[in-house]
C-alpha cells in the first residue's frame, strides 16, 4: 500500500470526518438553539388510541411502511429505487470503514458480491434519478445546481466504491485512492449541502409525527 | 420571517430533498399537467428562497447553489402573493405525503403571514381581515342582524314544531353547552340553526348562543396572521368563561373548528378552561345516549361523504361524521379517496373570498367533480360551511346536479319527535299579507338591478314566481331611477355595474327621505368592492349575498330581509 492511499484511508477520512463531526454539532446546535418548538396547549383530538408518542413512532417508522403514504403506496417503483439508493448508500459507507478497519472482511466473496450488488443497484438508481431530474420537467424545476451535483457526485462514489470493493491493489491502487478522495470530500460538502437531509429527517418527523398524533391524524387513516 | 420560524417550520425548509414525491398529491398539478409551477417544492421554493438566503449557511455564501434569493420589486412581492394565496388552499394533502414530514401547508400560511404584514394581499382577505377585526366576525354580520336572525328561526322552530316553548336561548348563564356558529348561517343558511336548535330542544339540552362573540370561524387561520387569530379565538373564550358555559359547540365548519379547537389556543397563548368540540360528536352522542331518536328512512338518497381537510388532515375527526351519517342515511356510499386522503374541496385557505382566482380554483376543481361523479350519490356531506360553499361552485361548474347538505340538516330531518296534544292558540296570530296571498312575496314589490342580463332574468324570474312585481334596472341610474318612481319594498343591488357609481347609487338611495323605508339587499360577485358600500357613514344594506346565488338562498335572504322588516314595523 503507498503512502497516498494509506493517507487516503487513514488520515484523510478521520480528518475528514471529524470535521463532519463539528459542522453537524454545530448545525443541530444552531437548529435547536435558534428555533424555538411550537408547543400545543389545546386537548387532543381524533381517536383516542391515537397520541404524541404514538405519532411520532408512526412518523419516523413511515419511511418503512410504503403502504402509509399514498405517494409511496402508488409508486412501488419509485419506492424500490429509494430503498436500492440508501441501502447503497449504506453499503459504500460502510466499506470505508471495512477498509481501513476490518479488511478480512472482504476475503469471503459473498461479502464482496453482496456489496458490489447493492453498491452497483444504487448506482444504477443513481443514474436513473439522474435521467429523471433532467428529463421530468417538474423535476427540472424544483432542482438547484446542488441538486444536480449532490446526484452526481454520488453515483461516481457508487461507481468507485463497485470498484473498491475487492480492496485489490493488483491493478493500480486509483480506484482506491479514487474513492477514498471522494469519501472525504462528501464527508466535507455534506453538511452543506442537501445530501445532509438526513441530519434533519430525525427532527422533522419528530415534530410533524408529535402534532399529527396528537391531533389524530396519524397513524393515517384511508379508505 | 425570524419571529414567525419555529422549529418545526424551519425543520421544513431545510429537509426538503427535491425528490418529487409530493408533486401529485395537489389536486392542482393534477388539474393543470405540465405546468410544474403548481407543483408544491416550485411553490415552497419560493417561499424557502428567503430562508436559505437570509439563515441557511450555504444560501448565505453561495446563494445560486441552493436557488437562494430575496425579493426586491413588487413584481416579486406580487408573483409570491399568487403563489401563497392563489396556487394552494393550504389543504396539507402535500404535508402528509412527504417522505421527509416537510409541512408545506404550514409554512405557506407563515409566508401569508408575512405579506399580510406588509400590507400585500388579496383584496378580499383584506376586506374579510378587516371585518372580523373591526365588527368581530367575519361577514360583517350586525349585533342586530344576527339576534333578530335567531329571533326568526326561533319563531320558525316553534311554527314547525307547533310548540311555542321552543327557544333559541341567548347569553343564558350556566348552560352546560354554548353553541357557536359560522356568520355563513346568519346571513345564508339559517335553516341550519333552526335545526341545530331543534336537536338541542329534543336532547333537552341546557344551551345558550352568546349574544357576542359567536363566531367560531377565523380569518387568521387563512391570512397566516396569528394575531388575528389570537384575538378572534380569544373573543370567543372569553365569552363562554363569562356565560360560565362547561362545553363550547362548534357547528359544522372545518376551518371553524380548527381554528377553535386547535389552533386557538397557541395563538392566543391561553389555556382554556372549558371542553370544545365539534357538533358532529354531540350530535353522535345525543343518538348513542338516546337523548334523540332518528329515523333514517327519511334520509333515503343516496349520499357521500366529503371530509373538510381542516378536520380530517389538522384535527383527526373523519369516523364520527361516518358513524353519524351511518345512523340518520339509508344510503351511504365512500368516495374515494377519503378522510386523510380526500381532495380539497377547492375553496379551502379562505379561495373562496379571493375571486381574482376564481377560474384558476374552478379549473383545479376538475379533481374533486371526478371524484364527486364517481360516486354515484344525489346528494354531498360535508361537516365545513367552507366546503358546502366551494363544493357548490364546482357541482354548479361542473354541472353534476348534486345537493350539498350538512350532517346538522341530516340529523335534523331523521329527528322523530313525540307529537304533542293540540292546545287551542288563544289569541289568533295576525297573519302576514305574503302568507295570506299563498305566495311567500306577494303583494312586495322589488327592483332587480344587474349588469348581466342573464343575473337580472334570473333574479327577477324567481321573484316573481313567488309572487313579487319585480322591475329590472341595468345600471346604478337605473337603479336609482326606478326606485324613486316604484318605491319598492327592496333593491338588489349588483355592486359592479356601469354608469355611476354603484357606491354613490346606494348613499344617494339612503339619504333620501322618501326611500326611508327601502330595504336594500346587495347581491355581488366581487366581495372585495363591499368597501364602495360599507365604508359609508350611511345605514347599512339589510342584506348581503355573495354570487353564484342559488334560488333558495335568493328567497331566503329576500324573505328575511322583508319579513323581519315587517316585524320591525309591527312593533
Amino acid at each position: 500500500m503507498s503512502d497516498v492511499l494509506h493517507f487516503s484511508e487513514h488520515t484523510l477520512q478521520e480528518v475528514a470526518l471529524g470535521f463532519m463531526a463539528l459542522v453537524y454539532v454545530m448545525r443541530i446546535t444552531w437548529f435547536l438553539r435558534r428555533f424555538k418548538a411550537g408547543a400545543e396547549r389545546q386537548a387532543p383530538t381524533g381517536s383516542l388510541s391515537t397520541t404524541k408518542a404514538r405519532g411520532i413512532l408512526y412518523s419516523w417508522a413511515n419511511i418503512a411502511m410504503p403502504w402509509a403514504m399514498e405517494s409511496t403506496r402508488t409508486k412501488p417503483l419509485m419506492y424500490a429505487q429509494f430503498v436500492v439508493f440508501h441501502l447503497g448508500v449504506t453499503a459504500a459507507i460502510a466499506l470505508s470503514f471495512i477498509i481501513p478497519y476490518a479488511p478480512g472482511l472482504l476475503q469471503s466473496s459473498t461479502v464482496t458480491v453482496l456489496l458490489q450488488l447493492v453498491i452497483g443497484a444504487a448506482c444504477l438508481v443513481g443514474a436513473v434519478r439522474m435521467i429523471r431530474r433532467v428529463t421530468n420537467p417538474y423535476m427540472r424545476a424544483i432542482s438547484s445546481p446542488d441538486d444536480y451535483f449532490s446526484l452526481i457526485l454520488l453515483t461516481v462514489w457508487f461507481f468507485f466504491a463497485v470498484l473498491a470493493v475487492p480492496n485489490s491493489t493488483a491493478n493500480g491502487e486509483w480506484h482506491l485512492i479514487s474513492y477514498f478522495s471522494l469519501t472525504a470530500f462528501f464527508l466535507v460538502y455534506v453538511p452543506f449541502s442537501k445530501i445532509s437531509h438526513y441530519l434533519y429527517y430525525p427532527f422533522t418527523r419528530y415534530y410533524f409525527g408529535k402534532s399529527m398524533g396528537y391531533r389524530g391524524v396519524y397513524p393515517l387513516q384511508h379508505g | 420571517m425570524g419571529q414567525k420560524l419555529n422549529r418545526q417550520i424551519a425543520g421544513s425548509m431545510i429537509a426538503c430533498v427535491h425528490c418529487g414525491m409530493c408533486i401529485d398529491s395537489c389536486h392542482y398539478v393534477l388539474a393543470n399537467p405540465g405546468d410544474p409551477t403548481y407543483a408544491p417544492p416550485y411553490k415552497a421554493d419560493r417561499i424557502r428562497k428567503l430562508f436559505k438566503k437570509h439563515f441557511d449557511w450555504t444560501g448565505r455564501i453561495l446563494p445560486w447553489w441552493v436557488k437562494a434569493g430575496s425579493v426586491y420589486t413588487d413584481e416579486e412581492l406580487e408573483e409570491l402573493k399568487d403563489i401563497v394565496f392563489g396556487k394552494c388552499t393550504n389543504c396539507r394533502r402535500c404535508s402528509i405525503n412527504c417522505p421527509m414530514g416537510v409541512d408545506f401547508a404550514t409554512f405557506n400560511r407563515m409566508a401569508r403571514g408575512l405579506l399580510v404584514s406588509v400590507g400585500i394581499m388579496p383584496e378580499g382577505v383584506a376586506v374579510v381581515s378587516k371585518d372580523q377585526w373591526e365588527i368581530g366576525n367575519q361577514m360583517g354580520v350586525l349585533k342586530e342582524d344576527y339576534l333578530e336572525t335567531l329571533e326568526w328561526m326561533e319563531e320558525e322552530l316553534q311554527d314547525e314544531l307547533d310548540d311555542p316553548s321552543v327557544a333559541i336561548p341567548i347569553d343564558q348563564m350556566d348552560c352546560k353547552v354554548v353553541y357557536s356558529i359560522n356568520p355563513r348561517e346568519v346571513k345564508y343558511d339559517p335553516r341550519s340553526i333552526a335545526d341545530a336548535a331543534k336537536i338541542f330542544h329534543a336532547a333537552g339540552e341546557s344551551w345558550t348562543m352568546p349574544s357576542e362573540g359567536w363566531d367560531m370561524t377565523n380569518f387568521g387561520l387563512f391570512s397566516g396572521d396569528d394575531a388575528l387569530g389570537g384575538s378572534v379565538a380569544q373573543r370567543l373564550y372569553e365569552k363562554v368563561e363569562e356565560l360560565r358555559g362547561k362545553r363550547l359547540v362548534i357547528s359544522e365548519c372545518g376551518h371553524g373548528y380548527r381554528s377553535t379547537r386547535c389552533e386557538g389556543p397557541n395563538w392566543a397563548k391561553v389555556d382554556v378552561p372549558f371542553e370544545m368540540e365539534s357538533s358532529v360528536l354531540t350530535m353522535l352522542r345525543y343518538i348513542k345516549e338516546g337523548r334523540i331518536k332518528v329515523d333514517k328512512s327519511r334520509n333515503s338518497k343516496p349520499v357521500t361523504f366529503h371530509d373538510s381537510c381542516n378536520n380530517a388532515r389538522s384535527c383527526g375527526l373523519f369516523e364520527e361524521p361516518r358513524e353519524l351519517l351511518q345512523l340518520v342515511c339509508e344510503d351511504f356510499r365512500e368516495m374515494y379517496p377519503n378522510r386523510s386522503e380526500n381532495y380539497c374541496c377547492t375553496g379551502g385557505g379562505g379561495a373562496m373570498s379571493m375571486s381574482e382566482y376564481t377560474p384558476q380554483r374552478l379549473k383545479s376543481a376538475s379533481i374533486k367533480a371526478s371524484q364527486l361523479k364517481e360516486t354515484g350519490a344525489q346528494a354531498v356531506v360535508t361537516s365545513c360551511h367552507n366546503c358546502v360553499d366551494g363544493l357548490s361552485d364546482v357541482i354548479r361548474h361542473y354541472e353534476l346536479g348534486m345537493e350539498v347538505t350538512q350532517l346538522v340538516n341530516l340529523v335534523a330531518n331523521a329527528l322523530v319527535i313525540e307529537e304533542k296534544v293540540a292546545v287551542p292558540v288563544a289569541e289568533p296570530i295576525a297573519a302576514e299579507p305574503a302568507v295570506v296571498a299563498g305566495l311567500p312575496l306577494a303583494g312586495r314589490t322589488l327592483v332587480v338591478a344587474d349588469d348581466e342580463p342573464d343575473q337580472v332574468e334570473f333574479l327577477a324570474t324567481v321573484l316573481e314566481d313567488n309572487g313579487a312585481t319585480v322591475f329590472r334596472a341595468m345600471s346604478g341610474d337605473e337603479a336609482l331611477e326606478l326606485s324613486r318612481r316604484e318605491k319598492p319594498d327592496l333593491l338588489t343591488l349588483d355592486l359592479h355595474m356601469p354608469g355611476r357609481d354603484v357606491g354613490e347609487v346606494f348613499e344617494i338611495l339612503r339619504k333620501d327621505p322618501e326611500l326611508e323605508d327601502l330595504k336594500i339587499c346587495i347581491i355581488t360577485g366581487r366581495p372585495e368592492l363591499r368597501k364602495l358600500i360599507y365604508g359609508r357613514s350611511v345605514r347599512r344594506p339589510e342584506g348581503y349575498v355573495d354570487k353564484p346565488v342559488d334560488e333558495e338562498r335568493l328567497l331566503l335572504n329576500v324573505r328575511k330581509v322583508l319579513e323581519l322588516a315587517h316585524e320591525a314595523k309591527k312593533v
